[in-house]
C-alpha cells in the first residue's frame, strides 16, 4: 500500500511500545504526513525488540518504510525498561506475524542523517521514545541542526511526572541526550504529560475500535484492552495515549495550545534526574526554546484517531 | 486556647504582614520572634522585626538567628523588598533591643517554657528550624507542627525549579520536612492564588486606621516589583497564608504528600519535589496546600485590620 507522497516528510524515532505502535499507525494513514523512514531506541523494552516491533506494524499496515536499530542503551546512565506497563514483547504480549523484510543496514543515526540531507532541510523528526538516537546524530553529525526543521517530542512535563514524582519516564530514560535536543536550537514541540495525560482513550471507545474488521484496527483493539487494565491499576479511566497525542499534533498542529517557553532538563538531581525544568514564570532570562503544549483539544484528537483508523478498512 | 507561635521570619513586606495578621488574631499567641537571613542581611531583617513590633506596640521578644545559611552563601533579594528590606512606609526605630541569645536559644526556651506544644511558623528560609532540630532534638516532640511558607509543587520564582525560601537554604529545608514533624507547607501552588489586587489594598487603606494604612504602604511596594516583573495578577501574599492556614484552615484546600527537597540538582536544588500522584508510595511528610477562597483570605486580612489600632 502506498499514499500520495504529498505529506509533510517525517521520520519517526520510537520505542514501540503500545501507544508508539498506534502513533505509528496513524502516521502512516495521514495525508499530511509521509513516513520517510522509522529509528527505534532502547526504551520501552530493549532495542533489538522495538525495531522488530517497527518492522511488523509497518508490514501488518501495508507500507514499506525503512526501520534501523538504534542505540541499545542510554548516553550516559543505565538503562531503564518498562515492560510492566508493555508486556515483555513491548506491544502488550499481542503476537504479530514475522516480518518478510529486514531492518535497515544503515545505523539510525546515518538513516537520520541521510534523510535529513536528502529533503533539503524539511525533514521533520517525531521522536516518541528515549532521545538518544537523536542526540547521537546531533552530535556525530553536527550540520544535522541546520536540517531538521522541527522536532515533536512526547516526553517531559511541565507539571508532575509519571516515573518519579519530577520526570517522565522518556526524559527520565536517558536525561542527558533530552538535555542536548533541548539545547540544539532546532524548533521543538514539547508534548508532555501536562497533554498526553488528559489525551485518554476510555473502553467503548476502544470497544468500538474492535468491531472495525482491519488487522490493524483490530489488533490497536486488543493492545489497547492490555493497556486500560494497566491504566486502570492506578486509577486512570481511560489509556493516555501519549505517543498517538504527539503524532496527532504533528498532524493537526491546531489540537495543542502552546506556550514558548525555555526548558532544560536536569540531568543531576537526587530526586529530579530527568526533569524538564520548565520556565513557566520567565524567571531565568533565558531565550525560550521549545513550544510547550499545555492545553489539548481532546474530542477532536479521538475523532482524528478513529478516522485515520478507518483508512485501514 | 490559642495556639502559641514561634514566628520564625526574615521581613520583609509579606513577612510583616504575616505577622501582624498572627499578632491581631485572637486565635494565635505569637511567643517569640525568631529572624533569618533571605530577604535581606540578619542585621536588617532583625531590625524589621523590632520596628513591627514597636509599630504594634507590642513586646514580644526577638532573636536574631544565622547570618547565613547552613552551607551556601547567602542569596538576598533587595529586588523584591528594597535595601531596608521592608521599604515603603515610615516605621519607628526600635522601642526595644533584640535578645541576647541566638535564635535557636530563644526556641528552645519559648519550647521548654510553656505548657502546651509550640507551633513554628516559617516563613523564611529554614536555617534556624533546622539549627534548632539538630541541637534539641529531644524538644522535637514538643512542637504541633510546623506551618511554613515554601516551596512550590509546580514551577518556581527565583529560578524555574525553586521557590526563594527553600533555595535559600535548601539543606535545611531538608532537615526539616525530614524531621518527621507534621508540616502544612504554603507553597507557590496556593501563595500565587493568594494575591492582592490594587483594589484590595485601597480597600485596605480606606479602613483608616493606622495598621491598615500601613500595610497599604507595605503593598504599594510590593505590587511594583509583581507588576514589573510578573504576567499574573496582583500581588501574591506568601507569608500570611502559613498564618492565614492556622486561623482559618476552611479556606485552604490542600493534599498530603510526600515531598523531598533537591539539593544536588544542577537546574532544581531547592526544588520541593512533590509526589503529587503518588508514584513513590512512600510515607506523607507534608500537608501540600494548593487553592485558598481568595475572597474569603482577603476578607479575613481586612476584619483583623479594621480591628486593630
Amino acid at each position: 500500500m502506498n499514499k500520495n507522497k504529498m505529506g509533510r516528510p517525517v521520520l519517526i524515532d520510537c520505542d514501540p511500545g503500545i501507544d508508539d505502535a498506534l502513533a505509528i499507525f496513524m502516521a502512516l494513514a495521514s495525508e499530511e504526513l509521509n513516513v520517510e523512514a522509522i529509528t527505534t531506541v532502547a526504551g520501552n523494552v530493549p532495542v533489538g525488540l522495538t525495531a522488530i516491533n517497527a518492522l511488523k506494524l509497518v508490514e501488518m499496515a501495508g507500507f514499506e518504510v525503512e526501520v534501523a536499530a538504534g542505540a541499545a542503551n542510554p548516553l550516559y546512565t543505565k538503562k531503564k525498561t518498562a515492560e510492566s506497563v508493555h508486556g515483555r514483547n513491548g506491544i502488550g504480549d499481542i503476537e504479530l506475524p514475522s516480518p518478510k523484510g529486514s531492518l535497515s543496514k544503515r545505523s539510525a543515526l546515518e538513516l537520520i542523517h541521510d534523510k535529513a540531507l536528502q529533503q533539503k532541510g524539511n525533514l521533520e523528526i517525531i521522536a516518541t521514545g528515549p532521545l538518544t538516537n537523536v542526540a547521537l546524530a546531533l552530535t556525530v553529525y553536527p550540520d544535522l541542526k541546520n536540517l531538521v526543521r522541527h522536532i515533536w517530542i512526547m516526553g517531559g512535563s511541565a507539571y508532575s511526572g509519571n516515573r518519579t514524582p519530577a520526570a517522565e519516564f522518556n526524559i527520565f530514560a536517558d536525561a542527558h541526550a533530552a538535555s542536548i535536543v533541548f539545547a540544539s536550537g532546532i524548533p521543538l514541540t514539547m508534548c508532555g504529560l501536562d497533554v498526553t495525560n488528559r489525551a485518554l482513550i476510555y473502553k467503548e471507545d476502544i470497544e468500538r475500535l474492535s468491531q472495525f474488521k482491519s488487522d490493524v484496527a483490530r489488533k490497536s483493539a486488543e493492545m489497547l484492552l492490555w493497556y486500560l487494565k494497566f491504566y486502570n491499576s492506578f486509577g486512570f479511566e481511560g489509556v493516555a495515549m501519549h505517543d498517538p497525542f504527539t503524532v496527532a499534533a504533528a498532524i493537526d498542529p491546531s489540537l495543542i495550545e502552546t506556550k514558548h517557553l525555555h526548558v532544560d532538563v536536569e540531568t543531576e538531581g537526587e530526586f529530579t534526574l530527568g526533569q524538564t525544568v520548565v520556565d513557566l514564570l520567565k524567571v531565568s532570562g533565558k531565550p525560550p526554546n521549545a513550544y510547550v503544549a499545555l492545553e489539548l483539544d481532546k474530542k477532536r484528537f479521538v475523532e482524528l484517531f478513529e478516522k485515520l483508523m478507518n483508512f485501514y478498512e | 486556647m490559642k495556639i502559641p507561635c514561634i514566628m520564625d521570619c526574615d521581613p520583609g513586606h509579606d513577612d510583616a504582614i504575616a505577622l501582624i495578621l498572627a499578632y491581631g488574631s485572637d486565635k494565635i499567641e505569637i511567643r517569640a520572634v525568631t529572624t533569618t537571613a533571605g530577604n535581606q542581611t540578619i542585621e536588617k531583617t532583625t531590625n524589621n522585626a523590632l520596628r513591627i513590633m514597636t509599630f504594634l506596640g507590642a513586646k514580644i521578644p526577638v532573636a536574631p538567628g544565622c547570618a547565613k545559611p547552613l552551607f551556601r552563601d547567602l542569596i538576598i533579594a533587595p529586588e523584591v523588598h528594597g535595601e531596608s528590606g521592608l521599604d515603603g512606609p515610615v516605621l519607628p526605630e526600635p522601642a526595644y533591643e533584640a535578645e541576647p541569645v541566638h535564635a535557636v536559644e530563644l526556641m528552645a526556651e519559648t519550647v521548654k517554657n510553656s505548657n502546651e506544644k509550640i507551633t513554628i511558623v516559617p516563613t523564611g528560609a529554614l536555617t534556624n528550624v533546622a539549627l534548632f532540630l539538630l541541637t534539641y532534638p529531644e524538644l522535637k516532640d514538643r512542637i504541633e507542627r510546623i506551618s511554613l511558607m515554601g516551596g512550590a509543587c509546580w514551577g518556581g520564582n527565583w529560578t524555574p525549579a525553586a521557590e526563594f525560601n527553600i533555595l535559600v537554604d535548601p539543606e535545611a529545608a531538608r532537615i526539616v520536612f525530614e524531621s518527621g514533624i507534621p508540616i502544612t507547607m504554603s507553597g507557590l501552588d496556593v501563595t500565587h492564588k493568594a494575591y492582592i489586587a490594587d483594589d484590595d489594598r485601597e480597600r485596605f487603606r480606606k479602613t483608616g486606621t493606622k495598621t491598615a494604612v500601613m500595610v497599604a504602604e507595605l503593598l504599594d511596594f510590593f505590587a511594583k516589583f509583581h507588576d514589573e516583573n510578573f504576567d499574573f495578577h496582583g500581588s501574591p501574599l506568601h507569608d500570611p497564608c502559613a498564618v492565614a492556614w492556622l486561623i482559618a484552615p476552611e479556606i485552604f484546600t490542600g493534599r498530603d504528600c510526600h515531598v523531598e527537597i533537591e539539593t544536588t540538582g544542577k537546574l532544581t536544588t531547592g526544588s520541593t519535589v512533590v509526589d503529587f500522584y503518588n508514584v513513590l508510595k512512600k510515607e506523607k511528610n507534608a500537608t501540600v496546600l494548593f487553592d485558598i477562597d481568595r475572597e474569603k483570605f482577603v476578607d479575613l486580612l481586612a476584619g483583623h485590620l479594621e480591628e486593630m489600632p
